[in-house]
């Protein structure tokens, strides 16, 4: 039986994987655009909160407009027909077609933004230094040489940047980490794109250590605001109502806004459509899954990411288990105390952690209750995941104890137990046993549930395979690859305490007993 | 041993105890019996505090367990309980069961209790059964079990709530032996029991508990034999009654008929019984009108479950005649119907009252 379950999860998967590989091909039917006009009334992916995003909502009120939150998303929406054509800017758009050779340019480019640095509201000291470094960038030819190396011939090589005085504090640096080059982007496990370039250079300038922390694009506002980063780094362009909570820098790029879609939708374009390889199904198949299998675990070493990722969602798992079962225990204490008070605390501490989503919890931990602490983020995750966990286990625990007869607590006291006593070594050891497998739900949803951490700029398992999308525009393997990793966790973790489950079940816990008397 | 003072014991409004006292010497053993809702049970379990007790007091060995510095967890390991639903720890076995309070509150090895542990399984006949789960012992079983449990203590008191209450009749037997055995040993023993014949075997002392009190305690002799007050003997003989009073001659006859048949079905009276005593109730009636007696009429039935006996009580105003004398031929056949169905009779003059008591001859 169990084989036959295991067997039919594997087919799933294969299943699923040949589709995923096989999509593409099909695409949409052929559309033909040669102006952005024409676009008016079609599909439009665009960043969410990006200006392409209000320019698409103001200029094509008839189009559906499609919202990803990173350019990753929006690549992969172009490239698998979840839209017809998106708007992105000039610079990465350059890099992507050098990567990508079957997407291409609708038209003019629509309009033209500035790029900058973000700073807090007022903090002019910080500002006017980067100000005056990026002068003086542009004056020793540091800038040409820098915009040369990323924008124009493509080169993916960080320089050696010297250093000149030992770091003296750091400046926490806030950015979208999988942005894409030439600006920011990771490879070989490392931050690379002009923007680190430029704020490592800075770094050097202002003698401080550049700490980056990574961020959505939705949430570097909101990061800066509470000061968990002292300035944005990221591809943020200069608008009026951002000027309104962010001091701007003087503008260190300027980009054009364009619109790309597939080439084979671009009237006059040439579509390499025809040169797919040929083939059986099988062996396209398997050449296929062989160069996913490069290019997203091989390449540029990026299984370490995975593993790393993997580490950290694994002690997330741990720690908020760890947190939310204690936690629970007192919550439940609580409310089965006597006490009213304390019974209608530990009442609405459930209702109210049960009816939010538990991502509102971690930002709202994150971004309002520790807005001016500086506290390590998989701290913040292990609180909103183990105060969420708490509120459920808590029920749970009680349930448990409340199933057990009063009767067998009236015979420990009757016995001469103290109610603690009575609660350890009767109540207490049967609980376990009843809730243990209710409680394996709840854990196995709780890991699940860690993979929103990187709202808080956590890299965790599907952190990861974000970032390594946003390098290989590959939907379908990271994703699959990361959804049989969780399952391995849960797995894993399952035969842990199914293992413990055996042990104090007193049914199979006999059989290891030597028969007496 | 005990010493129980002005003891009373109110759930909200309902007053279950009321100004109870009493003294238990060592060694004695104690049966408490009375009807269902009495408070039997909470009186035990005020004892041992399970239920709190709402004033009097109540002092074990001289020591006030009522008092706010007494520990009385302390006192309860010397004075442990049986529960009519057993009550065993479910996850440990029934070894386990008897070890645990042992060593976690006596401080004993666990070599040791389990020795004992072992040594008192044997006494109460389950020495096989050490590494048996409670659940899957029969009801007398673990009953037995849960005395062995008490015992590993080594209490001087031990509180019976109803412990064959739960069980098969089958299986009463097997626990009441036990009971019985330990009983000769000289442990003080508070029984809350409805088995009767058992109750008079074993104790010492019987208190016979209603309206909330102590209403009368004695002997088992004395309370089993000669109760002296109405209620205790009504229980004692499980004396079900009937009382319908008739205005005039012209009451409804088929409407105390139904009331007869239902108080009959409701207490179990065999079949033959009820209709004889529908008959004789008809043709008594029939006499009395006949005899030109004097209403009202108080007509009260009452019916013992424990030795299945009717009887018919009938009472009248002074100066009315026996209805069973009336002579004449109209009146041979239901005469002689009713001498059929009788075993005994009795007529009484009294001042104010005539009564006529007739003893329904048992099937």
């Amino acid at each position: 039986m169990r084989f036959f379950a295991r067997s039919c999860l594997v087919a799933f998967m294969i299943f699923v994987t040949l589709a995923a590989c096989d999509n593409g091909a099909e695409g949409s039917r052929k559309k033909g655009y040669a102006a952005v006009e024409e676009l008016k009334s079609e599909r439009i992916g665009v960043l969410l909160g990006s200006t392409h995003d209000r320019y698409a909502a103001s200029h094509f009120p008839q189009a559906q407009i499609f919202q990803y939150k990173s350019p990753s998303d929006m690549v992969v929406a172009v490239k698998s027909g979840k839209v017809d054509a998106a708007i992105y800017s000039s610079a990465e758009l350059e890099e992507l077609m050098r990567q990508q050779q079957d997407i291409g340019i609708i038209g003019k480019s629509l309009y033209s933004t500035m790029l900058a640095m973000g700073f807090h509201k007022g903090d002019d000291e910080l500002r006017t230094s980067f100000n005056r470094f990026l002068a003086s960038t542009r004056q020793n030819g540091v800038y040409d040489d820098m915009s040369t190396r990323w924008m124009k011939t493509g080169n993916h090589e960080m320089p050696v940047i010297p250093e000149s005085k030992p770091a003296s504090g750091t400046l926490v640096v806030g950015m979208v980490h999988d942005m894409g080059f030439p600006f920011i982007t990771v490879q070989n496990n490392r931050l690379v794109g002009f923007n680190v370039e430029m704020l490592d250079r800075f770094g050097v300038y202002a003698g401080k250590k550049i700490e980056y922390v990574s961020l959505d694009f939705g949430s570097l506002i909101a990061a800066l605001e509470s000061r968990k980063i002292d300035m944005i780094g990221s591809v943020i362009s200069i608008t009026p109502e951002r000027a309104k909570s962010v001091d701007f820098s003087d503008p260190y790029y300027e980009e054009q806004a364009k619109v790309f879609a597939l080439n084979k939708n671009i009237a006059g374009a040439s579509s390499d459509n025809d040169k797919k390889s040929r083939g059986n199904f099988l062996t396209r198949f398997l050449s296929g899954t062989a160069e996913s299998f490069q290019s997203n675990i091989i390449q540029e070493n990026r299984w370490r990411l995975i593993l790393s990722g993997l580490w950290v969602t694994v002690v997330i798992s741990f720690l908020s288990t760890l947190f939310g079962t204690v936690l629970g225990g007192a919550v439940c204490f609580f409310r089965m105390s006597n006490n009213v008070l304390f019974q209608s605390l530990a009442r609405s501490y459930i209702s109210v952690m049960r009816g939010t989503p538990v991502l509102v919890v971690l930002m709202l931990i994150f971004y309002v209750v520790f807005a001016s602490v500086n506290i390590e983020p998989v701290i913040v995750a292990v609180f909103a995941f183990g105060m969420n966990f708490a509120a459920y286990v808590a029920e749970i625990y009680r349930a448990g104890i409340e199933g057990i007869d009063r009767g067998q607590r009236e015979a420990g006291i009757a016995m001469g137990f103290s109610r603690a006593e009575t609660f350890r070594h009767i109540i207490l050891p049967q609980t376990v046993m009843r809730i243990l497998p209710v409680y394996k739900g709840e854990f196995i949803s709780l890991v699940k549930m860690t993979s929103i951490v990187g709202y808080i700029a956590v890299q965790d398992l599907t952190k990861a395979s974000d970032i390594i999308r946003s390098r290989t525009f590959d939907a379908f393997f990271p994703i699959i690859m990361v959804a049989v990793l969780y399952y391995l966790i849960s797995w894993t973790l399952l035969l842990l305490i199914g293992y413990l489950e055996k042990t104090i079940n007193p049914r199979i816990r006999r059989r290891t007993v030597p028969q007496q008397a | 041993m005990i010493r129980i003072e002005h003891l009373s014991k109110n759930f909200g409004n309902l007053s279950v105890l009321r100004d109870i006292s009493a003294e238990i010497e060592k060694g004695e053993v104690i049966s408490i019996i009375g009807p269902s809702g009495s408070g039997k049970s909470t009186f035990l379990r005020c004892v041992n505090l399970l239920d709190r007790p709402t004033s009097g007091k109540i002092s074990i060995n001289g020591v006030n367990i009522l008092d706010r510095h007494t520990d009385v967890a302390r006192v309860r390991q010397k004075m442990n309980m049986v529960f009519q639903a057993f009550n065993l720890f479910t996850h440990l076995t029934v070894l386990e069961n008897l070890t645990l309070a042992p060593v976690k509150l006596l401080g004993r090895s666990r070599q040791e209790a389990e020795r004992k542990g072992h040594d008192l399984l044997r006494l109460i006949g389950l020495g096989e059964k050490s590494m048996s789960y409670p659940d899957e012992l029969s009801g007398g079983q673990k009953q037995r079990v849960a005395i062995a449990r008490c015992l590993a203590m080594e209490p001087e008191i031990i509180l019976f709530d109803e412990p064959t209450s739960a069980l098969d009749p089958t299986m009463v037997s097997e626990v009441l032996s036990v009971i019985r055995r330990l009983a000769k040993e000289g442990l003080t023993m508070l029984i809350v029991t409805h088995e009767m014949d058992f109750a008079r075997d074993v104790s010492t002392r019987v208190f016979y508990l209603d309206e909330g009190t102590i209403y009368e305690q004695g002997t088992p002799g004395e309370i089993f034999d000669n109760p002296c007050k109405e209620k205790t003997k009504a229980f004692i003989r499980r004396q079900q009654s009937l009382y319908q009073r008739l205005f005039s001659a012209d009451f409804d006859l088929y409407s105390l008929n139904a009331e007869v048949e239902s108080f009959c079905s409701r207490h179990l009276v065999p079949l033959k019984s009820r209709h004889d005593l529908t008959l004789l109730i008809e043709e008594v009636l029939q006499l009395y009108c006949a005899s030109s007696s004097s209403f009202p009429i108080d007509i009260t039935v009452n019916y013992s479950e424990k030795t299945g006996q009717l009887e018919l009580l009938l009472e009248s105003p002074p100066g009315s005649a026996n209805p069973l004398e009336l002579q004449g031929e109209d009146y041979a056949l239901g005469l002689s119907i009713i001498g059929n169905l009788l075993q005994d009779r009795k007529f009484t003059h009294s001042e104010n009252r005539n009564i006529l008591k007739l003893y329904l001859k048992n099937p």
